[in-house]
């Protein structure tokens, strides 16, 4: 069995649709029935066959070679298997994800894991803003499973996460973690302004201080938190770019907050080691 | 059978189903794990008044816990998983998330949980916080240490308790010192824990009893002091008798555990006092595993 791999074979110049290039959607399939399957590419349904050619067949493992910033919803519900991507993609990857994995070597657009309820998303690039948050309308943003981003991301991360984990290895923008209801997320640079605003429940870990934090946190000191050392230590099994954290044991400056929102969430800024050095 | 001259007695230990945990306890040092794991262990020998028997299966360094702390693993078998439900909460709650530093993790993974963490959480009277790291939920409690982190359920597993061996001889010090040797060989075996005192057992007991109030009296078959006086087991070369009980996952576990301990209960051999080698049983009709000693130390 190889993996069953799509090659884009033109530069497309509207959004296109790849929801149904998941594992769930192609399990069962033969041949003859994936290639006659048919994308939305902007207005139109376009043969799958027009825009890839097809090679492999295992539809556990799907790869998208020659990606673009136009292909969107990549990953779309899927629940086991694993999709990688080589190349950039648009918004909504992993959207309403339940589990397996998605990897994106590239970067990637807006709403990353929106409506996600498990699995794991690895983008080894930046991503644009709203990662794991909710869209407008939605009652919360994900729900549970894991986003790691190896870049940078941009406003609104996490905004009205419910629960999982998202781990940034570079900067968030602003507005990170606001109305969070519970999760957790990690960020190894600097974040942007007002962090965590609004948020009800839930962690936001930074490694620098932020250049400011929102008047509705109130500090509670330097601490030493076990909750730390079995994060970190639960950190170090979910991948190679996660050794770092191996006997990890900081000491964290505490805020807990937003009051405004009687909130009990907190952020905790990394006192005792810069990871980034 | 013989072994280094120390008489196998053809028989058999009777053994009863029972619902087992297993529980990793970390702290900020082994010491106040082992303190923590002490405290849980104690009052916990026999299911006949304790409720529970329970004790330390083994040492984990840090790369074996969830935390990377030193931890210890322990052992918790009931009778049921009502008794279990009720057992694990208490204890822990007493003993565990008092003792300074400490954490309390499930070590056991099953498709049956009893909840853990889940009744503990409410000792943070609404400031405990739930975190949910690789599909497993822990307790935040906010305590006056820093934080008690302890797991939100903890999976059962059906069990096996009541194996057992006994270790006649001349002398209480000459079958304590084979009893001991025997409890050290089983500590290596995985699984398998012995619950009483240093996992000796002094005072082995029957079912029942002349009194109507008590479930279990003394074993007089086998107390020296009463040979003469009712039927015995013992012969006038024996002083002393000591038992091993020993609670196990399965009965591969319980009969490595017993081959192991007898062995090294027999490297004594008669000439430094150890003369039979025996198991208890109620004839068959108490528990459905049987463990018989001369088939297990072929």
């Amino acid at each position: 069995m190889t993996p069953l791999i799509f090659t884009l074979k033109i530069k497309p110049q509207f959004s296109l649709d790849v929801s149904e290039l998941t594992p769930d959607k192609l399990a069962k399939k033969n041949k003859t029935q994936i290639k006659s399957l048919k994308l939305n590419y902007g207005k139109k349904k376009v043969p799958v066959t027009d825009l890839f050619t097809i090679t492999g067949n295992d539809s556990e493992n799907v790869q998208i070679l020659r990606s673009c910033d136009k292909l969107v919803c990549v990953g779309q519900g899927i629940s086991h298997g694993t999709i990688e991507v080589k190349g950039n993609v648009g918004d909504l990857v992993g959207q309403h994800m339940k589990g397996g994995h998605i990897t994106v070597n590239g970067n990637a657009g807006s709403w990353v894991g929106n409506g996600m309820s498990g699995g794991r998303i690895d983008i080894t690039g930046n991503v644009e803003h709203h990662v794991g948050a909710g869209k407008p309308g939605d009652a919360f943003g994900m729900t549970e499973g894991f986003i790691n981003i190896k870049g940078s991301a941009g406003d609104r991360v996490g905004d009205r996460m419910r629960r999982g984990i998202i781990t940034i290895h570079g900067k968030a923008g602003d507005f990170c973690g606001s109305r969070m209801h519970a999760g957790t997320i990690l960020v190894l640079d600097k974040a942007g302004r007002n962090v965590g605003t609004g948020m009800r429940r839930g962690t936001i870990i930074l490694s620098k201080q932020p250049k400011h934090i929102v008047a509705t946190f109130k500090s509670n000191g330097n601490l030493k938190m076990q909750f730390l050392r079995l994060l970190f230590t639960q950190f170090v099994a979910m991948g190679k770019e996660f050794t770092k954290f191996k006997n990890f044991d900081p000491e964290v400056h505490r805020f807990s907050g937003d009051l405004a929102r009687n909130g009990k969430g907190e952020i905790l800024i990394l006192q005792t080691l810069n990871l980034k050095k | 059978m013989k072994i280094n001259g120390v008489t196998i007695d053809d028989t058999f230990a009777e053994a009863f189903p029972m619902k087992a945990t297993r529980i990793i306890i970390t702290a900020m040092t082994l010491k106040w794990a082992y303190r923590a794991a002490n405290a849980l262990r104690g009052f916990a020998s026999s299911v006949i008044a304790c409720g529970c028997e329970a004790d330390i299966e083994r040492e984990l360094k840090p790369s074996e816990t969830p935390d990377g702390r030193p931890g210890i693993s322990l052992m918790i078998f009931a009778m049921s998983m009502k008794d279990l439900e009720k057992q694990i909460p208490m204890r822990v709650g007493q003993s565990i998330m008092t003792a300074p530093t400490s954490a309390c993790y499930s070590g056991l993974d099953s498709e049956v949980q009893i909840p853990m963490g889940k009744h503990l959480r409410y000792f943070g009277d609404g400031y405990q916080i739930s975190k949910k790291i690789n599909g497993r939920r822990f307790w935040r409690i906010p305590v006056m240490h820093g934080e008690f982190i302890c797991e939100d359920t903890t999976g059962v597993t059906n069990a096996i308790g009541g194996g057992n061996f006994l270790v006649l001889g001349k002398t209480s010090r000459q079958v304590l010192t084979a009893c001991e040797a025997a409890v050290e060989e089983i500590k290596k075996v995985p699984g398998v824990i012995t619950a009483f005192p240093g996992g000796i057992v002094g005072s082995g007991s029957k079912v029942g009893s002349k009194y109507d109030f008590l479930s279990a009296s003394t074993n007089e078959a086998y107390c020296p002091t009463l040979k003469g006086q009712v039927k015995s087991d013992l012969g006038d070369d024996i002083g002393s008798v000591m038992e091993i009980v020993i609670d196990g996952i399965d009965e591969k576990s319980i009969s490595e555990a017993t081959r192991v301990g007898v062995l090294a209960a027999c490297s004594f051999g008669s000439r430094k006092g150890i003369y039979r080698i025996s198991a208890g049983n109620y004839g068959g009709n108490l528990g459905p595993h049987h463990f018989h000693l001369r088939k297990i130390l072929k």
